[in-house]
């Protein structure tokens, strides 16, 4: 798969506490641009805390690098601007409908609102557009959140545990995204527990304890 | 990006979000209610010693309804995790607490409109000789209470101790509040506007003051 030399994630000698205790330890990561890289461990390695420091929504205790060629510290904005992280925690408001929490996400990115329909048809929820998501599974959650990813194009974009949750039809339009993210030269990490599509992944990198481990180990399944 | 349209779509969605879970409607509004008819029957069937402790009973009920509103529109953002997608958004923090403290600023309104009918019609209050003052004073009050609640309302759901942090925070900062408004409130219902103008000015210096704290550290607070 073809990949360009320009980093778009540089992390050195990151390390995130919580209570004195590292989540993240010291990890030193570079990911292409283009580049998709499947993060694989168990619970608790650290795999979605390191996420999380990519799209910053928290800031490392120690280290620093830069996303998207912008500071990690002192550019937070410019790389939220072009960062979508994914997660179980869907970032959806249950009494909104899922056209209206897509509305309301046009506005907080500044995107034409006419993207939020041809989004819904893609991941399949069209006929649920005007209901309200308190009503969705965990499953139609994270599919709306996948339209969402999927309306701002994002340049990096950070999956944490896709797959969980999902049906298989659901699953296939997180393998279109990754495709398409591959396609149009957009660079992916996906956190996971579970071993990556081969066809669809770049890179392999392999947590535990909070470490970046050698990327030939893996852990079992 | 506009900002303007950020605090529009915050104020959209909050008040879509009210209308249609009616928290404000089912817990805050039957609070007061309840703490006005208590006060009412302790006081006893004095009229002039109702219509004394109206003003000060009808401010205090818009101080705790804005304590659980605010604590309440925050519950809503901490949801699934929403107030990370607001963290995580480029959108101006400024704005967004702007769009919050105004959307808490109609819910308040509206709540104060019902307080105000429950005291006149069990207090006995009169609108006294200068309604639009009442109004005018009405309207700073819920400013300084809907811009100080929007902004500590965050820290309920930042902050360890949650909800508690609310109350501990809240109520020292809004007395200033509390006792212009009780004070411009008493003077005029009781046709008084000797030092009117001193309480009302107060009440706009605090207001200016929190709405611009508001906008300058609400985006420091939303950070990890």
């Amino acid at each position: 798969m073809t990949t360009t030399n320009r980093a778009a994630v540089r992390l050195s000698r990151v390390t995130r506490l919580f209570d004195g205790l590292a989540a993240v330890s010291q990890v030193s990561i570079e990911v292409a641009e283009g580049e998709t890289v499947w993060l694989r461990g168990w619970n608790g390695s650290g795999k979605t805390t390191l996420l999380r420091l990519i799209a910053t929504a928290i800031s490392p205790t120690f280290g620093g690098g830069s996303v998207l060629g912008f500071d990690l510290r002192a550019e937070r904005s410019a790389i939220r601007a072009r960062t979508d992280l994914l997660s179980h925690e869907t970032r959806l408001y249950g009494d909104l409908t899922a056209a209206e929490n897509l509305h309301f996400a046009c506005r907080l990115y500044d995107i034409d609102p006419r993207w939020a329909g041809p989004a819904l048809d893609r991941v399949g929820l069209e006929d649920v557009a005007a209901v309200r998501v308190a009503r969705f599974s965990q499953g139609m959650r994270q599919r709306l959140a996948l339209a969402r990813c999927l309306m701002r194009g994002p340049a990096l974009i950070l999956l944490d545990e896709p797959y969980a949750a999902l049906d298989v039809e659901a699953r296939v339009v997180v393998d279109e995204l990754l495709t398409t993210a591959q396609a149009s030269r957009r660079t992916v990490v996906v956190a996971s527990h579970e071993a990556p599509p081969a066809h669809l992944v770049d890179r392999q990198l392999t947590m535990d304890g909070g470490r970046v481990i050698a990327p030939a180990e893996v852990v079992p399944s | 990006m506009s900002s303007l349209r950020v605090t529009q779509a915050i104020v959209a969605k909050d008040l879509r979000t009210e209308m249609r879970s009616r928290s404000a409607v089912s817990t805050v509004l039957p609070f007061a209610a309840t703490m006005l008819l208590a006060f009412g029957f302790a006081l006893g069937p004095d009229r002039l010693l109702l219509a004394q402790t109206a003003p000060a009973l009808l401010w205090l009920a818009a101080l705790f309804a804005s304590v659980e509103l605010c604590h309440r529109s925050y519950q809503h953002e901490a949801a699934n995790d929403a107030l990370e997608g607001l963290l995580l958004s480029p959108a101006d923090k400024g704005a967004v607490y702007l769009g919050k403290a105004a959307a808490a600023f109609v819910q308040l309104s509206v709540l104060l409109v019902v307080t105000t009918g429950i005291v006149i019609v069990l207090f006995g209050l009169p609108v006294g000789p200068a309604p639009a003052l009442l109004l005018l004073t009405a309207v700073l009050g819920i400013a300084g209470l809907s811009t100080l609640g929007s902004l500590l309302g965050l820290l309920t759901v930042r902050s360890r101790s949650r909800q508690a942090a609310l109350p501990v925070l809240v109520l020292p900062l809004v007395s200033p509040v509390i006792i212009a408004a009780t004070k411009a409130t008493a003077g005029l219902t009781h046709g008084s506007t000797a030092g009117i103008r001193g309480w009302l000015g107060l009440l706009v210096a605090f207001d200016v003051a929190y709405l611009a704290a508001g906008y300058v550290v609400f985006g420091h607070l939303l950070e990890d």
